[in-house]
């Protein structure tokens, strides 16, 4: 094999390539890149087993002699991201891959290629059609809220429903939960067979993916796995198995108490009171009254605090309490200014408004059970 | 301002059930009694009367071995609700004089009564008043211990008991610790005095003539502990809430149990009772240990720290019989259950969507209908327990417990959430049966 590549396209390739495969592994190869050459481009390959990676270098790119080489993918990112010349220059001689630029060189060791595991190209056959924007803003909307712990556990993903011309994404960590939904063109590709849950490396990998939110793209399900396919990358993730939640049943559908208030300015108060808040057990009341939202807060260490903000509320007076970071969360990623919060006591679950086909649910915190 | 060196007052009835059973039965008096387990089926003393423990009768012996030492001995079979109404009693006598009352157990209690010279007296008059108190309100005897310390006014109790009254001012201290043997000293048990016997010391004279350093060695942070005790140097305050880490429970029984179905049952009834406990304290857990022993001795212990902390027995029981899968299967001697990581209901609590949160860390947990189970369960709870509470803790008891004895300890304890405890609930007579969608009325 023997190519030339601009320096920060390769290293550009290389990075993404990293966020997929892992620094130790009991199983080294997997601590590799697979460069293959062909045609007139030059494809990375990166997996960890769980989420795997298809990169292609389609510009500024140069292949002299086709071929595949597997060499440690860090220190090849490394070697990229320190020299000095604009291009760099891989050939393989023998055991070894020589990387060239300008008048620097290093030699690198390689690994058997036949080791490395295979990934299986995207098959477009079944495939969904949609725009890029679509996916990464449902999955910015949900994935916060998955519980954050590495495991293979039903709820450290984002479970994707496909149907009714409707992509929904709904991820929660037991305590939150957040659901999301946009139109899409569910004709164009085959529903799969049971509910996906798609773990959040895997959605965040994808969103890394579709850099541009206008790109047309292309999402496939199978037994056991997710695809995206963009322009120039193809990712796979191994979907996570167990049941997820039943979700549905947590969503309040009617509600006592409903209040709106402006979405930035409740999370800078929200913010502010935070503040006086300890570390553990850190709660904030929302203590409502007719057009008038108090939120307060206190700890044994730092003291207490009040702010107060205008809404729109009808109602008796209601209290209910929750975590802040939990709906700084949320606010966060309002798509209107104006948020609507609903609840009915003030144990049970409060239901953030966040957009027209956006809704959080964040279970209170109860101070004297 | 106190300015008086021995505001520390040990309080603590002379041998409590025993009295308390005495005071109930007058043809008891005068007789040697012990209450505790039944001598058939490994029952142990749990309190002896005064002219039983003159037959060498002693709290935690075999009972049948303390009815060879004493032939004409009464056996009373225990009744902790009554203890528990006196003990009530005489620590809200306590209470009426100093908020810093540290109970140790139903029947002991450590004061501290700094500062409450205007409002009640110097602590002599205090400690004679709650004598007085206590004997008038509840016709029993205390004995009472006033030092500067915790562990000199417990000395002090023990001194003249029965019915003892002792000051031990800091200027005594010495001469009182003096002769004593090593073993009075809190946290010197049976090996630690053979150690320092080996040492060359029996007496706390001889352990305070030691380097500090050379005990410390010796025994490790205990054996500096000591050393300090030794010398009458006790710094631990009177708090009113000692941090409990855990609640256990565990019975030896009469007769080794093979039955899983039967241990388990053993299980629910010890997750109820010790989750009626929190409640009554106002606290939760969230580790649950439970501990098995063979006949052979070998004990076991399995644990599983649930995602939540909760007060509910099924929630207990739930993890507690995954537990006791995991134990290999054969007779049991004894069966334990201890629940740990306690935290106050008042702390703040995160809310979980899923009822029992069925998380991440764990394997399918609680089944949703378990855990819907669980949750009405919760809901009523507090009405439950002011009926267990009113009428007697067996008033309510879950329906597979239902005409079974409930488990007795070795000293005769019952956890009351067995058939035994439900003869006390007066007129029904029977087990209340609740339709748990209907909260009882208040």
């Amino acid at each position: 094999m023997k190519v030339l590549c601009a320096r920060e396209k390769l290293r550009e390739g290389l990075a993404l390539a990293n966020s997929v495969i892992p620094s130790k592994s009991p199983k080294a190869v997997l601590t590799n890149v697979c460069l293959i050459a062909s045609g007139d481009m030059l494809e990375l390959v990166g997996t960890d087993l769980d989420v795997s990676l298809r990169f292609r270098i389609t510009e500024q790119v140069k292949v002299i002699e086709a071929g595949t080489v597997v060499v440690s993918a860090r220190v090849l990112h490394d070697f990229v991201r320190d020299f000095a010349g604009e291009t760099v220059e891989l050939d393989t001689r023998e055991q070894n891959c020589v990387i060239k630029s300008g008048e620097d060189s290093a030699e690198l060791v390689t690994a058997d290629a036949d080791e490395f595991p295979v990934v299986a190209p995207f098959d477009d056959a079944g495939a969904f059609s949609l725009q890029a924007g679509t996916f990464t803003s449902l999955v910015n909307k949900t994935a916060f809220a998955a519980a954050r712990e590495q495991g293979r556990y039903a709820m450290h993903g984002v479970l994707v429903e496909i149907g009714d011309g409707l992509l929904k994404m709904v991820a929660t960590d037991g305590r939150r939960l957040a659901l999301a939904h946009a139109p899409m063109d569910t004709a164009s590709g085959t529903k799969p067979q049971k509910a996906s849950i798609v773990p959040t490396r895997g959605t965040q990998l994808f969103s890394r993916v579709m850099s541009d939110p206008l790109d047309q793209v292309k999402l496939t399900f199978t037994e056991a796995q997710v695809g995206v396919k963009t322009r120039n990358a193809e990712v796979f993730a191994r979907l996570l198995e167990g049941e997820f939640p039943r979700y549905a049943a947590v969503i309040p559908a009617e509600s006592k108490n409903y209040c709106e208030a402006d979405a930035s300015l409740l999370e800078r108060k929200i913010r502010l009171v935070a503040n006086v808040t300890g570390d553990e057990a850190r709660a904030v009341r929302f203590s409502l009254s007719p057009g008038r939202l108090e939120l307060s807060g206190h700890s044994a260490g730092r003291g207490e605090a009040h702010a107060f903000l205008q809404v729109e509320y009808k109602g008796t007076d209601a209290e209910i309490a929750f975590n802040p970071d939990y709906v700084v969360d949320g606010l966060k990623n309002s798509e209107s200014g104006i948020v609507k919060l609903e609840f009915n006591e003030k144990t049970s679950p409060g239901k953030f408004l966040l957009g027209e086909n956006y809704i959080y649910i964040v279970m209170p915190i109860t101070i004297d059970a | 301002m106190n300015l008086s060196p021995t505001p520390i007052l040990h309080v603590d009835m002379d041998a409590f059930y025993a009295s308390v059973e005495v005071r109930d039965d007058p043809s008891l008096a005068g007789r040697p009694v012990v209450v505790g387990g039944a001598a058939n089926g490994r029952g142990v003393v749990a309190a002896a009367s005064y002219p039983a423990r003159r037959f060498g009768v002693r709290s935690a012996m075999p009972t049948a071995e303390a009815l060879r030492l004493c032939p004409e001995l009464v056996v009373v079979p225990p009744n902790f609700e009554k203890y528990t109404a006196e003990s009530r009693k005489i620590m809200r006598i306590f209470r009426a004089y100093t908020p810093l009352v540290e109970p140790l157990s139903l029947d002991e209690a450590f004061l501290d009564v700094t500062g409450c010279e205007l409002s009640s007296g110097d602590p002599l008059e205090i400690g004679r008043a709650i004598k007085r108190d206590i004997l008038r309100e509840t016709g029993l005897v205390a004995s009472v211990g006033i030092a500067s310390s915790k562990f000199i006014a417990k000395l002090a109790s023990d001194m003249d008991k029965p019915d003892g009254f002792r000051v031990i001012l800091p200027d005594d201290v010495q001469t009182v610790l003096a002769p004593l043997p090593v073993s009075s000293i809190f946290g010197v048990g049976p090996r630690t005095a053979k150690r320092l016997e080996a040492m060359g010391v029996r007496t706390i004279a001889e352990l305070a003539r030691l380097p500090r350093d050379e005990v410390a060695k010796r025994f490790g942070a205990s054996g500096a502990w000591i050393h300090d005790l030794a010398h009458g140097i006790d710094t631990r305050r009177v708090t009113p809430r000692r941090d409990e880490k855990s609640y256990s429970l565990e019975r030896t029984f009469p007769k080794d149990i093979h039955s899983r179905e039967e241990l388990r049952l053993r299980l629910l009834e010890f997750c109820e009772e010790l989750a009626f406990r929190l409640r009554d304290a106002g606290l939760r857990g969230r580790t649950v240990t439970i501990k098995a022993r063979y006949p052979s001795f070998k004990t076991l212990t399995r644990t599983h720290t649930l995602s939540f902390s909760t007060n509910v027995g099924v929630r207990f029981y739930s993890a507690a019989r995954e537990l006791l899968d995991r134990i290999p299967q054969g007779p049991l001697r004894l069966l334990g259950l201890q629940i740990a990581n306690l935290d106050d209901v008042r702390t703040p609590h995160q809310g979980m969507l899923f009822g029992s949160n069925p998380t991440e860390t764990e394997a399918p947990a609680e089944s949703p209908e378990r855990a819907r189970f669980a949750d009405r369960i919760e809901r009523v709870s507090p009405g439950l327990d002011r009926l267990r509470r009113k009428y007697g803790r067996g008033v309510v008891i879950p329906a597979s417990l239902l005409g079974r004895e409930a488990s007795t300890g070795r000293d005769g304890t019952t956890g009351a959430f067995g058939g035994a405890a439900r003869a006390e609930a007066p007129e029904s007579g029977a087990t209340t049966e609740l339709d748990l969608d209907e909260p009882p009325a208040e």
